[in-house]
């Protein structure tokens, strides 16, 4: 799987819990999930489940850290498939 | 059943490891916590002195039955010297003040500073002027933006983990903010507390439920003059779950536990 089908997936996980929509329409690697899509921080870690349910990944608490930007969680998520 | 942490079953070993593994890796945490711990200690008597004076006379706070929640808190802590972790209702900007107030009178602090807690205040509240970082580094506070950067909250969690670990304690409230609607509410727990309990083995979790009786709902303090009960239940969550699943899962345990706290507190009412 590439990286472009790996974000694709990605916003599509997220969209459900964007409250940017504006910022949602022009989505890219460098879009910060809670500043600019706006999402709860604490619905992160349902986010992060959904990555894990869609994708068949783990992720740790620690690996959780590292994501601010839709591209963390690309680079985050191609890393472990 | 549950188990703790993925390990060899000995928690203390493992709660060395985790000391030993903050000490390795972020040997700058530790030296700044312990230059906090050794300030706050030592400045103390007035900071706790003055915290006190300040719900009795100014705003003239009451904790009901406050002997019994005392007692209480002393036979749970006498019970064991597993790590305690404090989870908590949040309605107002000085729940972490009153909870402390509850649990221990400030003699009893000042004679056992290491169970007062650690607090994590919004930085955006607490931490926007240079006397107001002063004070909140005399009074235990590690201050955390909500909804910031993942490294910075992942931070202050790390720290949390190492000062529970190693036998201190923090006030943390599981629904991160103060509650809009003025109730425990189970989707608007964060998971950074259950990723501090499944990250420190044999953690228990002191449920403390606090409301004033005149208290509808959230806001800046209980009104002055009120009268707040308090009710504390000690709980020791565990769940077979891995990763951020884990933490959710420990999170929710206690998120339901403070609910059916607050049932009890209304029930009680009626």
């Amino acid at each position: 799987m590439d990286r472009a089908e790996v974000m694709d997936r990605v916003v599509k996980i997220l969209t459900p819990w964007v409250k940017d929509e504006a910022a949602l329409a022009k989505v890219s690697m460098e879009t910060n999930i809670l500043e600019d899509l706006k999402v709860n921080s604490a619905r992160l870690v349902d986010v992060v489940i959904a990555f894990e349910d869609d994708f068949d990944i783990e992720i740790a608490d620690e690996d959780v850290d590292q994501v601010n930007t839709v591209g963390d969680a690309v680079n985050l998520i191609s890393g472990k498939l | 059943m549950g188990q703790d942490v993925a390990s060899g079953g000995d928690p203390q070993a493992d709660r060395e490891n985790v000391i030993r593994n903050a000490e390795r890796t972020d040997p700058g945490m530790v030296r700044r916590h312990a230059q906090q711990r050794l300030v706050s200690m030592v400045a103390g008597p007035i900071w706790v002195g003055v915290s006190v004076l300040v719900m009795r006379l100014y705003f003239r706070y009451r904790i009901a039955d406050v002997r019994r929640v005392r007692a209480s808190y002393r036979r749970i802590r006498a019970e064991s010297k597993a790590p305690l972790l404090i989870c908590a209702n949040h309605l107002t900007m000085v729940d972490s003040f009153l909870i402390a107030w509850a649990l221990g009178s400030g003699l009893y602090w000042l004679l056992h500073p290491d169970e007062l807690p650690w607090n994590t205040p919004e930085r955006k509240n607490f931490g926007r002027t240079r006397l107001q970082r002063f004070l909140i580094f005399v009074a235990k506070c590690i201050p955390i933006t909500r909804g910031g950067a993942r490294e910075d909250v992942g931070e202050v969690l790390e720290r949390v983990k190492y000062l529970v670990a190693q036998g201190e304690t923090a006030c943390i409230f599981p629904e991160a903010g103060r509650s809009r609607t003025g109730r425990v509410e189970e989707n608007a727990a964060a998971w950074g507390v259950g990723r501090i309990v499944g990250a420190v083995p044999g953690c228990r979790v002191l449920c403390v439920y606090q409301r004033g009786r005149k208290q509808t709902t959230w806001g800046d303090w209980p009104e002055p003059g009120d009268t707040l009960d308090v009710s504390i239940a000690c709980i020791e969550p565990k769940s077979d779950a891995r990763g951020v699943r884990r933490s959710r899962d420990l999170a929710q345990q206690i998120v339901r536990q403070l609910m059916r706290m607050e049932e009890e507190h209304f029930d009680a009412r009626k």
